[in-house]
């Protein structure tokens, strides 16, 4: 992998992809229903990389960072092989939770193919408008939350992360006086966290005014700069914040290219 | 009450040029690098300048407290400098062999910075500042370079970081970067690296985008200069952007201590494009053997320039007159902002002051009220040191002050 290491990529795939699956059974019914009679945790354990819970509580999803207790543990021996079944090269292997392998097998394979669905869309899902909000939405916070994993993990990324002051990066998808989509990265001593959600306490705010708009810059058709020109992208605050990250947000496109 | 400006044929001429020039207008004059935050408070394009003032598109005039990034210190188009700058320019300006105002340019600069045995012309500071790092690593047959964190000398690959889009870890690899007054990890890095180090290249004083302006603290210059002659290292100072602001003598000067090589641009001519890389005679036959050079770099007009420039600011004195402005203009900003309960922070030397109001630590409320101060015909920045120039009249200042007063009072009231 050019300029990409294995164990960066492999806490993008659990906290930012698998990490949007909370966000994915909240804004889409056919995710949400996969998942409605089941009580569920799954740990992905990665041998010198990412540990994380998925909890399924009947609809609603939570992923906890860190070791804790599961139904189904989904060991790893390597960051490649958690991020080869990502790719669709590895099979997982469960080291427990036999009993609940229906629910590996089919449910949560149903419900990644959906999330897969949303954040690889094809040209024709994306002409129905629905789809393309939650597609867009979804890809915000992918996005957002591969900032942090990328600020804490990458060795570049770390160069960045230095360099960023402490307090939140709010960043948002607005329409009209309507926020689409908000999250905030919190920087403490160079760490970053993702929230997915708002914030009333930012140092610094990146603001992109309209979905398509939002949509364009993700996709790389838009140009930042005629937003910021036809004041579509909104920067405000500790600018030198927002500078950081927009180098980090350089390695979010490498890493989920 | 001044008339609110507004920014219609800048922001149509923006568009335009959005078409054919990446990101419009790129770099520090840019809307992005410019932190122009919102971006409809601000003037893209410039009609004409003159003294203290610039007119942009719209026919709004500024007094302008950028001065093109520095260039502007006598006022724009200053009488002296244009009128010897023409006469150049009548005799030849790009030629095969360069004019003999070029010695004469050398030879007044050698007699104004205190520690220059010689001069080499460039165009842009940051041909100089490169040159220096090269000439370090020529002479002392080291790769490593010390940078103070929070610098900033110019744009090529090794003045940047590992991280900005283009550069390569192997244009890095051999910079270290220490805290800014800290001489005692300086001394460290000294001892670590032991017989590597080509050169500490610094700034006279730490003026760093987004936070307050740094001077040197007692006697850190002078042990900067102790470790590097010590450790056989070339001490380089950047006076790109402070330079005859603070001392005509050179700012190594103005802190009482002396570079090995001393970088200028800005300031040197009055807007005409040259830069000039001072050293030390013992440098002198190194610096000869380098192979650099540029097609614009003996030419004759910006030196004529250049000398008409420092001429005039000896004969007025220039830097103790725009210390004496600057500090009249800080403390009149300073009084309108406690008038409504701000906290106006102005570091640096007033001739190169920075503002930040230190109520809002997200600069959010800052960059309100420079906007306000834009909108009415002040050019301050939300992010980047000022720059006072001759021209500016006390009239100037008291508009100055009265409009800083009218946006205060605006973000008064929308946060109270």
């Amino acid at each position: 992998m050019k300029n990409m290491d294995a164990r960066t990529l492999a806490h993008i795939n659990l906290f930012a992809i698998f990490g949007v699956i909370p966000k994915l059974c909240e804004l889409s019914e056919e995710a949400r229903a996969i998942i409605a009679e089941d009580t569920v945790s799954l740990k992905v354990a990665v041998k010198g990389g990412p540990v994380g819970v998925l909890r399924f509580d009947r609809g609603v999803v939570s992923l906890v960072p860190g070791d804790g207790p599961c139904n189904i543990c989904l060991p790893f021996s390597s960051p490649e092989k958690f991020n080869g079944m990502i790719d669709g090269t590895v099979t997982p292997i469960p080291s427990k939770g036999f009993t609940r392998i229906g629910f590996l097998l089919k449910k949560f394979v149903k419900l990644t193919d959906v999330l897969s669905r949303y954040l690889r869309p094809s040209e024709e899902d994306l002409k129905d408008e629905t789809f393309f909000r939650t597609s867009t939405i979804l890809m915000f916070h992918v996005i957002t939350g591969a900032i942090s994993q990328i600020g804490n993990e990458d060795r570049i990324g770390r160069a960045s992360a230095s360099y960023i002051v402490d307090g939140n990066v709010r960043m948002l998808i607005s329409e009209g006086d309507e926020v689409v989509a908000a999250a905030h990265v919190c920087s403490k001593d160079h760490r970053l966290t993702t929230v997915p959600t708002d914030t009333d306490n930012a140092m610094s705010m990146m603001e992109f005014v309209g979905i398509h708009n939002a949509r364009g810059l993700f996709d790389g058709t838009a140009s930042s700069f005629t937003l910021i020109c036809d004041s579509k992208l909104h920067l405000k605050g500790m600018i030198s914040q927002l500078d950081n990250v927009n180098r980090i947000l350089d390695r979010v496109a490498l890493y989920l290219a | 009450m001044h008339p609110v400006y507004t920014f219609d044929k800048s922001m149509e001429m923006l568009r335009r040029a959005m078409n054919v020039i990446p990101a419009g207008i790129y770099g520090h004059l840019g809307p992005a690098e410019g932190c122009h935050i919102p971006i409809d408070a601000y003037p893209k394009y410039s009609s004409r300048a003159e003294g203290s003032y610039f007119w942009d598109l719209d026919g709004n005039r500024f007094i302008d407290y950028m001065c093109a990034y520095g260039p502007n210190i006598l006022g724009y188009n200053d009488p002296d400098v244009e009128e010897a700058a023409a006469r150049q320019r009548e005799k030849g300006n790009c030629v095969t062999a360069p004019a003999t105002v070029m010695v004469d340019f050398a030879e007044l600069m050698v007699d104004t910075v205190k520690s220059a045995d010689w001069a080499f012309f460039a165009k842009n500071g940051n041909d100089v500042t490169s040159l220096a790092v090269m000439t370090a690593r020529a002479f002392t047959h080291r790769k490593k370079i010390v940078f103070f964190k929070g610098y900033y000398h110019g744009v090529s690959p090794w003045t940047q970081k590992i991280d900005y889009a283009g550069i390569m870890e192997e244009d890095v690899m051999h910079n270290i970067y220490v805290n800014w007054n800290d001489a005692e990890e300086l001394e460290q890095v000294f001892d670590r690296y032991r017989g590597q180090i080509a050169a500490v290249i610094g700034q006279p004083y730490m003026h760093g985008n987004f936070a307050d302006n740094v001077l040197p603290a007692d006697g850190f210059w002078q042990k900067v200069r102790k470790l590097c002659t010590d450790n056989g290292s070339l001490l380089i100072v950047d006076d790109v952007r402070a330079g005859f602001r603070l001392d005509l003598a050179g700012s190594d000067h103005y802190f009482g201590f002396e570079a090995d090589l001393i970088c200028f641009c800005k300031a040197i001519a009055n807007g005409h494009n040259v830069s000039a890389l001072c050293g030390k005679d013992f440098l002198k036959t190194t610096i000869s053997g380098l192979s650099y050079t540029g097609s614009y770099w003996m030419s004759a007009v910006p030196f004529a320039a250049g000398i008409a420039c420092i001429e005039k600011m000896k004969r007025i004195g220039a830097p103790g007159m725009l210390i004496e402005k600057g500090t009249k203009l800080k403390n009149g900003l300073i009084a309108a902002a406690q008038k409504y309960g701000f906290d106006l922070h102005v570091s640096g030397v007033p001739s190169l002051f920075y503002l930040r109001l230190a109520d809002d630590p997200s600069l959010m409320l800052h960059q309100e009220w420079v906007a306000e101060c834009v909108r009415r015909g002040v050019y301050f920045t939300n992010h980047h040191n000022h720059f006072i120039n001759a021209a500016l009249s006390d009239e100037d200042i008291k508009e100055t002050i009265e409009i800083a007063d009218e946006a205060f009072a605006i973000v008064r009231n929308r946060h109270s």
